[in-house]
């Protein structure tokens, strides 16, 4: 299956254009939908109350910004992390951390916060990727678990107690909109710079190494720094969605970032909704963050959502490894607005 | 001086127990290639049993070893059958399995909090609180009775690697699983029953684990992460190899919590594990695999 894909895009620039025009407008029209939605849901403030739907909005966003990014390692370049939750909470991190010392406005600091967590992605990167398989999940289960003792045992940081902000200074019922726009752009860039790998040499490469890291290495793909910048690039989104996260609790402590759940959601999301594609993480994100979102409705307690998350992992691996969006590839089923590979 | 000594005497008796929690998880790795992250998960999961049977029926927690050692023996069967016997043979077979045993744990974390809650447990047995003072150096009753359980289910495994028929066909699947099967080996049967037996020795060290160590169902991710250092410092696969890491490391750590406090010392595994990803990543007893 794998061969097929990378036919696919070897053989993108020769396919006949006037096959693929159907495919794009459906996909155009899509997508200009998508974002008068996403950036025209505030407008629903003249309708009335809407906090609440403001806030999933941003949540379900969120999510696909996070497992878009974790994509392109865990999904292009087939080096599954389980540690990514690093990067979201080093981006709230260097936020609170600027704010509480500098007092610059997180909105300014999240773009510094995103190439901040870029530098700790090279970092880690060049140490976790000499690692191979489950090696490599491996170290990155203890990033995550360092990481959490690092800043548990950090008291500049605010240590175990955690970090506090003062409310944000908006109008009460404006309150939201800032952070539903800092991390719908965060989506945005997010499923785009996911888009444009997809479509580079680069992710070209990323496939392949994914495939047989030996081959790739002969056919003269430098694999080390393929790894190390695909790690280090899906650092970005993830930190400014982290610093913009941080700021709407007003109040974390490093348990609340450095948790595995966190890392897990983004990697079952980008698994449900079909790894290595771009459509798949962002169906997978909206899908489990909906489904996280009715279990606590209905069932209140947080326990039984890692149980759901758990067991719909199991499921989608034993039934239809694939996911979403390639299992409906596989069967040739997968309608022309969802193909964006 | 005598404190180093201290030091030693307990990061041993530490590295002992480390050992047998290890043990199942680098068996299951060398026969089935299976990174089972859901490993320590059932190891609170039968230090729950060993609490409930020690709070509810006064059951002594190294008795309770007996309890839960045949109920995870099955339990480890059952979850091969249901889970691990289907993907034998899809690509990327090692990755799918540490997702797979991913979601097993989140299931298992999140069943232990739902029923149990995520407070701080631990039986109190009264050998759990006393010591042994042998001149200047003292040694926890608590801690000495669990190494020797410990010891004895480790040579217990390895007579049964060593000199039994099924174990001898365990090891030879662990060398080479193709030329097994050649040979007449029913990988699939040594497959379960090693499961079983992994599982079985997670049972055994969540019970020595309820009484050393203060548990609660999320706390599985850290010594998780522990062991799995430990495995690769020694070499996945390799159970000389997860035995002398588990030494090292353990009076590492002991080490590291006398100097700068318990706070810091899980820090020490996460450490020696990404030293020994730089220097030596197929580590001290481990074989070069690619994966």
């Amino acid at each position: 299956m794998a061969e097929i894909r990378v036919e696919y895009v070897v053989g993108a620039d020769t396919t006949d254009v006037a096959v693929r025009r159907p495919k794009s407008i459906a996909r155009r029209g899509l997508l200009v939908v998508i974002l008068i939605v996403v950036l025209g849901l505030p407008l629903a403030r003249f309708i009335g109350p809407y906090n609440y739907v403001l806030q999933i909005g941003m949540i379900l966003l969120m999510w696909v910004a996070l497992s878009s990014s974790w994509n392109i390692v865990g999904g292009y370049a087939g080096y599954i992390s389980l540690g990514h939750n690093v990067f979201f909470g080093v981006g709230a991190y260097f936020t609170a951390m600027i704010f509480a010392y500098l007092r610059v406005s997180p909105f300014v600091s999240a773009v510094a916060a995103g190439v901040f967590a870029v530098l700790v992605g090279l970092l880690f990167g060049l140490i976790t990727l000499r690692a191979h398989g489950p090696s490599f999940i491996i170290a990155t289960i203890a990033l995550s678990l360092l990481m959490l003792n690092f800043f548990d045992n950090w008291d500049a940081a605010g240590g175990s107690s955690g970090i506090g902000y003062p409310l944000p200074p908006f109008p009460i019922e404006w309150v939201k909109v800032p952070f539903y726009y800092g991390i719908a752009l965060c989506a945005i860039g997010a499923v785009y710079l996911s888009y444009r790998i997809a479509h580079s040499k680069f992710g070209l490469g990323l496939r392949a190494l994914s495939q047989d890291e030996t081959k790739a290495e002969v056919a003269g793909i430098n694999t080390r720094l393929y790894k190390v910048m695909a790690f280090a690039a899906s650092g970005f989104f993830i930190g400014i969605a982290g610093s913009l996260f941080g700021y709407s609790l007003t109040y974390f402590r490093p348990v609340t970032f450095f948790q595995i759940a966190i890392a897990a959601q983004m990697v079952l999301s980008s698994i449900i909704g079909g790894r290595a594609t771009v459509a798949g993480p962002v169906i997978g994100a909206i899908l489990i963050a909906a489904v996280n979102e009715l279990s606590v409705v209905m069932f209140g307690a947080t326990a039984l959502n890692i149980v759901v998350i758990g067991g719909i992992l199991l499921i989608v691996l034993l039934f239809f490894p694939q996911g979403i969006v390639g299992s409906l590839r596989e069967a040739g089923r997968l309608p022309a607005f969802l193909d964006w590979d | 001086m005598t404190d180093f000594m201290q030091v030693l005497i307990l990061g041993l008796l530490l590295g002992g127990v480390y050992a047998l929690m290890a043990s199942g998880l680098t068996l299951l790795f060398g026969v089935m290639r299976v990174v089972n992250l859901a490993h320590a998960a059932f190891m609170i999961l039968a230090a729950y049993i060993a609490f409930f049977a020690f709070e509810l029926l006064g059951v002594d927690p190294l008795l309770s070893i007996l309890i839960a050692m045949p109920i995870m023996f099955v339990l480890g069967i059952v979850i091969y059958a249901l889970l691990f016997r289907r993907i034998e043979g899809t690509p990327r077979y090692v990755e799918m399995t540490v997702l797979l045993t991913f979601g097993l744990a989140l299931v298992v974390e999140g069943m232990l909090t739902f029923f149990f809650t995520g407070i701080f447990r631990s039986t109190g047995p009264s050998y759990a609180r006393q010591s042994f003072f042998f001149g200047e150096f003292f040694v926890p009753k608590g801690q000495l009775l669990a190494l020797g359980v410990s010891i004895a289910l480790l040579s217990a495994l390895w007579a049964f690697l060593t000199f039994t028929k099924p174990g001898t066909a365990v090891r030879a699947t662990m060398q080479n699983r193709t030329a097994a099967e050649i040979v007449g080996v029913n990988v699939r049967r040594i497959s379960a029953m090693s499961f079983g037996i992994g599982m079985a020795l997670a049972g055994a060290a969540g019970s020595l684990l309820s009484f050393l160590f203060p548990f609660f169902p999320s706390r599985h991710w850290q010594w998780v992460a522990i062991l799995l250092s430990l495995i690769v410092l020694g070499g996945m696969g390799s159970l000389k190899g997860a035995v002398i890491g588990a030494l090292i490391l353990a009076v590492a750590s002991a080490l590291m919590t006398h100097r700068f406090g318990p706070s810091w010392s899980p820090i020490t595994f996460y450490v020696a594990l990404f030293l020994v990803l730089m220097v030596r990543p197929q580590g001290l007893f481990g074989k070069v695999v690619r994966i």
